[in-house]
């Protein structure tokens, strides 16, 4: 199996690495809202000294640490993935021995990820000069903790998009669907701004929602703005997120798989 | 000017024979997008959705600010009104248009347009529109009208022309800017990224560029306008600017679009076709 997964990275990576300058323009597309945001919450923060106890440096540090944190956690399955289904190519894949969502399409993922995180690097360190977050108040034992956290994430994320994904064998356009689970993400996640500054109830719901897991929660966590129990609390819901979306992607691919006409077969 | 006209509308016959193949191209879209309609729907619906989350996120903005860089919440839906207007342009137009255009230089199909007897810069860029998003517009004007009542007493007849000058040649600067980097396909042929540095900077044209850091400020006024066609014709309507900027903007609009015919009549020169 380890061989399996070696290869598939081989293949992977070159692949991906054939598409770089096409990467750079997706970075440089995924970059800009962050920094928006950004720009438009330490306005003002400037300007009235801070937004509910948020002092301009916390908005800084919360969007710079979620430009590393949503490159670890987010993936591109719908789009790599989606036009499989829809034009056929799936066919080869489904008579491997191997799942092809669960090893092929996420070693692409990884690799993708890889190498956005490369481009991502300098960019992040220029970033870091023009905006000079101040992290005085990271701990080591904050960012490993982080780590698992943004490993559950990832996993949590891939899975639910994968499940998404597979609504292509029902409707074999699946983009619509997408774009309204984007939504989702951007409402519940903590990606337009901390979470804690949303109207409360979308606070509420938000608390038992998966997306929280892909960036608020590990953003946090790397700060050190999370009390003991709000981490074991965050810990326990990915524990239980991942079991669910782990047998709703399950459920979905089993029901989709046997409904697959491949076109043109 | 007389060649500024000319490069648009073509020597004689000109805006008479432009207008009927617009009308042509508008049929020809609805014809092909009535093939899709339950895709059609389900667009109109997302986009429903995000107006609603644009709306909900100026909410949240404004419950914990008065005012954002000294605009207040009027202003930012009147802004917002602006930018769906030039993000519409992006969409109904721009998008689909490059794809055809960059197909036809892969192909070759671009003989066929340079043969006929139109204006090839015009047939290029408008034979394409996403007809639906004809709606946009409607509901973009609607956020503006909101907006500017509800900024309430600094909007004057003066200050709404100027508001409607400037977005205009704002829109004009970001066409012209299209049209240059669709004809530097003409140089590289592989050039399919042609428009995305322009869609990746666009959701900069939400909010006032005022409040963005100097250097992010200069990319979104000179290298990649965006700011031009959204702020600055609402920094006219709040009266920030002065005639002399006011002019300049207009004379802006002007020159890129004079700038843009020169680049593309170049890039033709240099087209030979797929095969050759």
């Amino acid at each position: 199996m380890l061989k399996i997964f070696q290869r598939l990275w081989q293949v992977n990576w070159a692949e991906q690495w054939q598409y770089r300058a096409n990467l750079l323009m997706y970075l440089l597309y995924w970059l800009v809202s962050p920094i928006i945001y950004l720009a438009v919450w330490t306005s003002i923060a400037y300007s009235k000294g801070d937004v509910n106890g948020f002092t301009a440096n916390d908005f800084v540090t919360y969007y710079m640490t979620l430009l590393i944190v949503d490159q670890i956690t987010s993936n591109i399955v719908i789009h790599s993935f989606g036009y499989k289904i829809q034009d056929g190519t799936l066919s080869g894949e489904l008579i491997r021995p191997i799942h092809p969502m669960l090893t092929n399409a996420l070693v692409n993922n990884i690799s993708f990820k890889g190498l956005t995180i490369l481009g991502l690097t300098p960019i992040w360190i220029i970033l870091f000069f023009l905006f000079k977050p101040d992290y005085g108040h990271v701990t080591m034992v904050g960012v490993l903790m982080a780590i698992p956290a943004m490993l559950l994430g990832f996993f949590i994320g891939y899975l639910l998009s994968a499940a998404v994904t597979s609504l292509a064998f029902w409707t074999t356009r699946v983009y619509s669907i997408h774009e309204f689970y984007f939504a989702l993400i951007l409402l519940f996640s903590g990606q337009f701004v901390p979470l804690s500054l949303m109207p409360q109830i979308i606070q509420n719901i938000a608390q038992y929602l998966p997306f929280q897991l892909l960036l608020y929660y590990p953003i946090q966590l790397i700060l050190g703005k999370l009390s003991n129990a709000q981490i074991v609390q965050g810990y326990v819901m990915g524990g239980i997120w991942l079991v669910v979306a782990l047998f709703l992607f399950n459920w979905v691919w089993r029901n989709g798989v046997k409904r697959f006409s491949a076109v043109g077969a | 000017m007389a060649q500024w006209g000319e490069a648009f509308f073509g020597r004689g016959s000109l805006s008479l024979q432009t207008l009927k193949l617009l009308r042509s191209f508008l049929k020809i879209n609805i014809q092909m997008s009535l093939a899709y309609r339950a895709d059609t729907i389900v667009n109109i619906l997302l986009n429903l959705m995000w107006l609603g989350w644009e709306l909900l996120s100026l909410s949240i903005i404004f419950n914990n600010t008065a005012t954002l860089g000294g605009w207040g919440l009027g202003e930012l839906i009147a802004l917002l009104g602006v930018f769906r207007l030039v993000n519409t342009m992006m969409i109904a137009l721009i998008w689909p248009n490059t794809e055809k255009f960059n197909q036809s230089i892969r192909d070759g199909s671009m003989d066929y347009n340079i043969l006929q007897p139109v204006n090839t810069m015009f047939l290029v860029t408008f034979s394409r529109i996403t007809v639906w998003r004809i709606w946009d517009l409607v509901l973009a004007i609607t956020l503006i009208i909101v907006g500017i009542n509800m900024s309430g007493d600094t909007a004057t007849a003066s200050s709404i022309l100027t508001f409607i000058l400037l977005t205009v040649s704002g829109t004009i600067v970001i066409y012209s800017l299209w049209i240059v980097l669709i004809a530097l396909t003409f140089w590289f042929t592989k050039f399919d990224n042609n428009v995305t540095i322009l869609q990746a900077l666009m959701d900069s044209g939400r909010y006032p560029a005022t409040v963005y850091p100097a250097w992010l400020r200069i990319i979104v006024t000179f290298v990649i306008p965006i700011a031009v066609a959204t702020t600055i014709p609402l920094q006219g309507l709040r009266g920030d600017l002065g005639l002399n900027q006011v002019l300049i903007f207009i004379a802006i609009g002007f020159i890129s679009f004079w700038v843009a015919s020169i680049v593309w009549k170049a890039g033709l020169k240099r087209y030979s076709g797929a095969s050759s």
